[in-house]
C-alpha cells in the first residue's frame, strides 16, 4: 500500500466532512488566537512597567486560565460531536477491511492536519491581532500607546503546548471509542431506537426548588456584604435548577400537555408536542449549557461595561471630596496643627478650599441586633449574620450644629441618628454599655460626608459632646484590649483646579501630614484614578474578550445542534409528507419547533437575569457602583446585542438546516 | 365503477446536471375498478415506484393522466393536494414509515389530526379497525417496541382510518418474515372482501398471488396481465412464476 495512502485518505475525509469540520477548525483557530493574545498581554513586559499595569496583568492572567479551561472542555465537546456523526464512516472502513489500527492512523493524520492548520492560522492571526488588541487595551486603560511590534516567545510556547495536548487528548478519546466499538455498532452510529423519555419527578421538584431558592436569595438579599457571600450560592442553585428543569421539567410539561387530549389532538399541537419531546430529550443538556453560557456572557459583559462606563460615578461615590483627610487625634491642639499644615500647602499652591467639611468622630464596626450594638471585635461576625454588620460614626453635637447651622440641644442620654436608606426602628440604642434615647431620626446628614462609601451600611450618631465620645472610646479600648485607634478628625474639601494641580496638592499634603500623624489616611480621586482605570479597565477588557469567546462557543453549539437535527429530521419530514402533510405544513411545524429550541435558552437567560438584577446591583455597590440606572441600560444594551447575534446565527444555521432537510426530496 | 384510471403515463428522469435521460415510464395505461384488489409486478428498475409516486401525486408525469374517481390529479391545486391525498388515498410502505416520536395510536391518528377531526371521532373510528387488525393491546406502545408485523398492521390501520377510496401498498411484505407477510396478505384479502379497493406494488410472487389481478410492467410499459378469477392461490402462484420467467428470458409480448 502506498506510503501516502493514509495521509491522502485523511485529507479526503476532511474535505468530505467540510460542512462539520470547517466550523470546528474555525473555532480551533479562534480559540488559539484568543489564548495567544491573552497570554501575550499577560506576559507583556511593557504593560507590566506601566503604573497599574500589574493589576491589569493579574486580571489578564486569570483570563488566560479561564480560556485554557474553556478550550479543553469546549473543543472536546465539539470534537465528540464530529465523531458521533462519523461513526458510520469508520464502520464502513472497518467492514471494507481496514483494521482499527489503520483507522487510527487515518485519524492521526486528520488530527495532525487540523492541529497544524489551527495552530498555524491561529498563531499567525494571534500575532497579527495582538498589536491591535494591545492598543485597544491600552486605550481602555487610558495608558500611553508605545510604538513597536513584538512576538511573545512564552505566549507562543504556551499556546503550542496547550493546544497540542488538547488535540492529542481528543485523538486518544476518539481512538478509545472506536477501539471499544464493534463494526456493526459503528455502522449503526447514532441510529439507535428512540425511547420515550421518562418523567423524572424528583428532578423536576429539585429543579423547581433550587431555582426558586436561587431567585429568592437574589430578591431578598438586602446588604451588599451578604450579597457578596450569597451570590455564589445563588448562581449554583440557579445552575442546578436550569439543568434539572431543562432536562426533566420540559418533559414533564410536554407530557402534561399530551395528557390533555383536547389540546394534544389538534393539528398544530400534535406534531409540535411530540417533536419537542424528542428534541428536548436529545438537547436538554446542550440547551441548558447555552442558557447558562448566555447568562454568564450577559452578566459579565453588562457588569464590566457598566463599571467601566460608570467609572466617574464610582470615583465620586468612593471619594466624595477632592481631598479627604482622616487623622487620629488626641487633643484639640493637634486638630489645629493639622488644619495649619493643610492651609500652608494650599497657600503655597494659591488654592482656595471649597465645600469644606470637618468634624471629629469615633468610628467602630459592630453588629446591630435590635436596639443593641455588639462591638467587641471577638464577637463581631462578618460571615454569619453579615447583614447586621454596620459601621458607626459617633459625632459630637458641637460639630453637627456647626456644620448644619442648627441649634439642636441634647441631654447626656440623647442622640440623633441617621441610618441612611434603612430606617432605624427602635426608640433606644444600647452601645458600649450605655443606653441612649433616640431624640430624632434624621432624614439627611451633612451633604457630602454621608456619601463616604460603605458596603455594609453606616450609622451616623450625634451625641451630646466630646466627653461622651471619650468615655465611650475608653470602653471600646477596654473591650478590645487597647487596640482602639482612638477618635479621629476628618477634613475634606474640594478644589477648583486641574488634575495636575490637585495631584501636586495631594502629594504635598501627604508629606506634610503623613509624618506628623501616623495612621492618618489621605485620599483623592485624582490619585486613585489610575488604579481604578487599571482594575476596571482590565475587567472591562476581560469581560468583552471572554464574552466574545462565549458567544463563539454558543454559536458553534447551536450550529452543530441544527446540523445534527437536520439529518434526523430529514426522515421525519419525508414520512409526514407521505401520510398527507403538505410541504408548507411540515416546514411550518419544523420552523416553530426549531425556533422554540433556539430561543428557549435565550428567554430563560433573560428571566435569570431579571431575577439576578437585585443581587447584581448590590454586588456592584460593593465595587462602589451605585448607579442602578446605568447598569440597567448596559444590561439592556448587552442583551440586545447578544440577541441580535443570536438571531443572526439562527438565520444562518436555519439555512443550512433546511438545505439538509429538503435535500433529495422528490416533492 | 372505475376508481382509478391511468392513461398513457410517461416519465423521464434527467440526471442532476442534465446529462443522461432515464426513461422510467414509457406508456402505461390501466384502470382499477371499485372493490378490486390489483397487484403490479416488475423487476427492480421497471418503474414500479415511479408509477406509485405518480398515483400518489407525489410526482408528476411528463405526459398522460391519472384520474381518481373521475377527477384528474393534475387539475388539483398545489395547496389542496395534501388534503386530497389524505382524504382519498391510504398508504402502506415497505419500511412502515411510522414516526418514532409518536405512540402507535398517535401514528394511526396522524392523518385524522391533520384533517382536524375531534378526539372522540378518532377513537370511534379506531375501535373497529384496531379490533379487526388485532392491535388493540399495543396501541400505547412506540414503533421501536413492537415487531415488524405489528408495525405494518399499524401502518394499515393508519391507511384505513381515513376511509380512503384506494389503498396504495408499496412492497408491504418487503420487510416482513414469511409468517408476518402471510398474516398481512390475509388481512389485505379480508379488507378487500369488505369492499376496500387495493393497489399493491410488489415483486414478491407470493404477495401478488393473493391479488385478483396482476399487472406486469417491463421497461416502463404494461407487459401483461393475469386475472385470478376462480384460481387457487397456488395455481395463481405458478402462473405468475411462469410469466416472470417468460419476461426474464425475453419472451415476446402477449396480451
Amino acid at each position: 500500500m502506498s506510503r501516502f495512502f493514509y495521509a491522502k485518505l485523511a485529507a479526503t475525509n476532511l474535505k468530505k466532512n467540510a460542512q462539520t469540520y470547517l466550523p470546528y477548525i474555525l473555532t480551533c483557530i479562534g480559540t488559539v488566537m484568543m489564548y495567544y493574545i491573552m497570554v501575550f498581554l499577560a506576559e507583556n513586559k511593557g504593560l507590566g512597567k506601566m503604573s497599574g499595569g500589574f493589576q491589569v496583568q493579574a486580571i489578564l492572567n486569570l483570563g488566560s486560565y479561564v480560556i485554557a479551561i474553556f478550550a479543553v472542555i469546549f473543543l472536546f465537546y465539539t470534537h465528540s460531536f464530529l465523531i458521533k456523526r462519523r461513526k458510520k464512516e469508520f464502520g464502513l472502513f472497518n467492514i471494507l477491511g481496514m483494521e482499527k489500527k489503520h483507522i487510527a492512523r487515518v485519524l492521526g493524520f486528520e488530527t495532525l492536519y487540523v492541529a497544524v492548520i489551527s495552530l498555524g492560522a491561529g498563531l499567525l492571526g494571534g500575532i497579527l491581532l495582538s498589536k491591535l488588541i494591545f492598543m485597544v487595551l491600552l486605550k481602555i486603560l487610558n495608558f500611553e500607546v508605545p510604538l513597536g511590534f513584538n512576538v511573545s516567545g512564552p505566549a507562543l510556547a504556551a499556546a503550542l503546548v496547550l493546544f497540542a495536548v488538547i488535540f492529542l487528548l481528543t485523538l486518544l478519546n476518539t481512538l478509545r471509542q472506536i477501539h471499544l466499538a464493534k463494526p456493526v455498532e459503528l455502522l449503526q452510529g447514532g441510529q439507535t431506537g428512540e425511547k420515550e423519555p421518562k418523567t423524572k419527578w424528583p428532578l423536576v421538584v429539585i429543579g423547581t426548588l433550587s431555582l426558586g431558592a436561587g431567585y429568592y436569595i437574589s430578591l431578598t438579599t438586602q446588604s451588599p456584604l451578604t450579597a457578596l457571600s450569597q451570590f455564589f450560592y445563588a448562581v449554583l442553585l440557579v445552575m442546578v435548577g436550569t439543568y434539572c428543569l431543562f432536562t426533566a421539567g420540559s418533559i414533564a410539561v410536554l407530557k402534561l400537555l399530551r395528557r390533555n387530549k383536547r389540546y394534544y389532538y389538534q393539528t398544530r399541537h400534535f406534531t409540535a408536542v411530540a417533536g419537542m419531546m424528542y428534541r428536548m430529550k436529545q438537547n436538554a443538556v446542550g440547551l441548558a449549557n447555552i442558557c447558562i453560557m448566555a447568562t454568564a456572557v450577559l452578566v459579565m459583559v453588562s457588569t464590566t461595561v457598566s463599571l467601566y462606563v460608570g467609572m466617574e460615578d464610582v470615583l465620586r461615590t468612593r471619594y466624595p471630596q477632592t481631598i479627604m483627610i482622616s487623622a487620629p487625634i488626641s487633643t484639640q491642639q493637634s486638630v489645629e496643627g493639622l488644619q495649619r499644615s493643610v492651609h500652608k500647602v494650599l497657600a503655597k499652591h494659591r488654592l482656595v478650599v471649597q465645600d469644606r467639611l470637618d468634624y471629629r468622630y469615633l468610628f467602630f464596626p459592630g453588629n446591630q441586633e435590635g436596639g443593641t450594638v455588639i462591638t467587641a471585635k471577638s464577637k463581631i461576625s462578618i460571615s454569619n449574620a453579615t447583614s447586621s454588620l454596620r459601621e458607626y460614626y459617633l459625632i459630637p453635637l458641637e460639630d453637627y450644629n456647626r456644620l448644619t447651622h442648627k441649634t439642636v440641644s441634647l441631654g447626656d442620654q440623647e442622640i440623633l441618628i441617621y441610618s441612611g436608606s434603612s430606617k432605624y426602628e427602635n426608640d433606644t440604642l444600647t452601645v458600649l454599655n450605655r443606653t441612649f434615647t433616640v431624640k430624632e431620626r434624621l432624614d439627611s446628614f451633612f451633604e457630602k460626608s454621608l456619601e463616604r462609601s460603605s458596603i455594609s451600611g453606616s450609622y451616623y450618631i450625634v451625641v451630646k459632646d466630646m466627653d461622651v465620645i471619650k468615655t465611650m472610646e475608653a470602653t471600646l479600648a477596654k473591650e478590645n484590649r487597647n487596640e482602639s485607634s482612638g477618635y479621629n478628625y476628618y477634613l475634606g474639601f474640594d478644589l477648583d483646579a486641574g488634575e495636575a494641580d490637585i495631584s501636586a496638592v495631594y502629594q504635598d499634603i501627604r508629606t506634610a501630614v503623613g509624618s506628623d500623624y501616623p495612621g492618618s489616611s489621605i485620599e483623592s480621586p485624582v490619585a486613585a484614578k489610575e488604579s481604578f482605570f487599571a482594575v476596571y479597565g482590565g475587567l472591562f477588557f476581560l469581560g468583552i474578550f471572554l464574552g466574545a469567546l462565549f458567544i463563539m462557543a454558543t454559536v458553534l453549539i447551536i450550529y452543530y445542534k441544527q446540523v445534527s437535527e437536520g439529518y434526523d429530521d430529514k426522515a421525519r419530514f419525508e414520512i409526514m409528507q407521505k401520510v398527507g402533510m403538505s410541504r408548507e405544513e411540515v416546514k411550518g411545524s419544523i420552523r416553530s419547533q426549531v425556533l422554540t429550541v433556539f430561543f428557549l435558552p435565550l428567554v430563560t437567560a433573560g428571566i435569570h437575569i431579571a431575577f439576578a438584577f437585585p443581587i447584581i446591583t448590590k454586588l456592584l455597590a460593593v465595587l462602589n457602583l451605585t448607579n442602578v440606572g446605568l447598569f440597567a441600560w448596559c444590561l439592556v444594551g448587552t442583551i440586545l446585542v447578544f440577541a441580535l447575534f443570536y438571531a443572526l446565527v439562527y438565520g444562518l444555521t436555519a439555512k443550512v438546516y433546511y438545505r439538509i432537510v429538503s435535500w433529495g426530496t422528490s416533492v | 365503477m372505475t376508481i382509478l384510471e391511468v392513461n398513457n403515463l410517461k416519465k423521464v428522469y434527467t440526471t442532476r446536471f442534465g446529462g443522461s435521460h432515464v426513461q422510467a415510464l414509457a406508456n402505461v395505461s390501466f384502470s382499477v375498478e371499485q372493490g378490486e384488489y390489483a397487484a403490479i409486478m416488475g423487476e427492480s428498475g421497471s418503474g414500479k415506484t415511479t408509477l406509485l409516486n405518480i398515483l400518489a401525486a407525489l410526482d408528476k408525469p411528463i405526459s398522460g393522466e391519472v384520474l381518481l374517481k373521475g377527477k384528474r390529479l393534475s387539475t388539483i391545486k398545489e395547496k389542496e393536494i395534501s388534503a386530497f391525498r389524505r382524504e382519498n388515498l391510504g398508504f402502506v410502505f415497505q419500511d412502515f414509515n411510522l414516526l418514532d416520536t409518536f405512540s402507535l395510536q398517535d401514528n394511526i391518528f396522524l392523518p385524522l389530526v391533520l384533517s382536524g377531526k375531534s378526539y372522540e371521532e378518532m377513537t370511534r373510528r379506531l375501535e373497529p379497525i384496531a379490533c379487526k387488525l388485532g392491535i388493540g393491546d399495543i396501541l400505547a406502545k412506540y414503533p421501536y417496541e413492537v415487531s415488524g408485523g405489528q408495525k405494518q398492521r399499524c401502518a394499515v390501520a393508519r391507511a384505513l382510518i381515513t376511509k380512503p377510496q384506494l389503498i396504495l401498498a408499496d412492497e408491504p411484505t418487503g420487510s416482513l418474515d414469511s409468517q408476518a407477510a402471510e398474516g398481512l396478505l390475509r388481512l389485505f384479502n379480508e379488507i378487500n372482501q369488505e369492499g376496500q379497493t387495493l393497489l399493491m406494488v410488489t415483486h414478491s410472487v407470493k404477495a401478488a398471488s393473493h391479488a385478483q389481478r396482476v399487472l406486469f410492467i417491463k421497461d416502463g410499459e404494461v407487459f401483461h396481465q393475469l386475472y385470478k378469477a376462480g384460481m387457487s392461490d397456488e395455481v395463481m402462484y405458478q402462473k405468475i412464476s411462469d410469466t416472470l420467467t417468460t419476461m426474464a428470458t425475453g419472451g415476446g409480448r402477449h396480451e
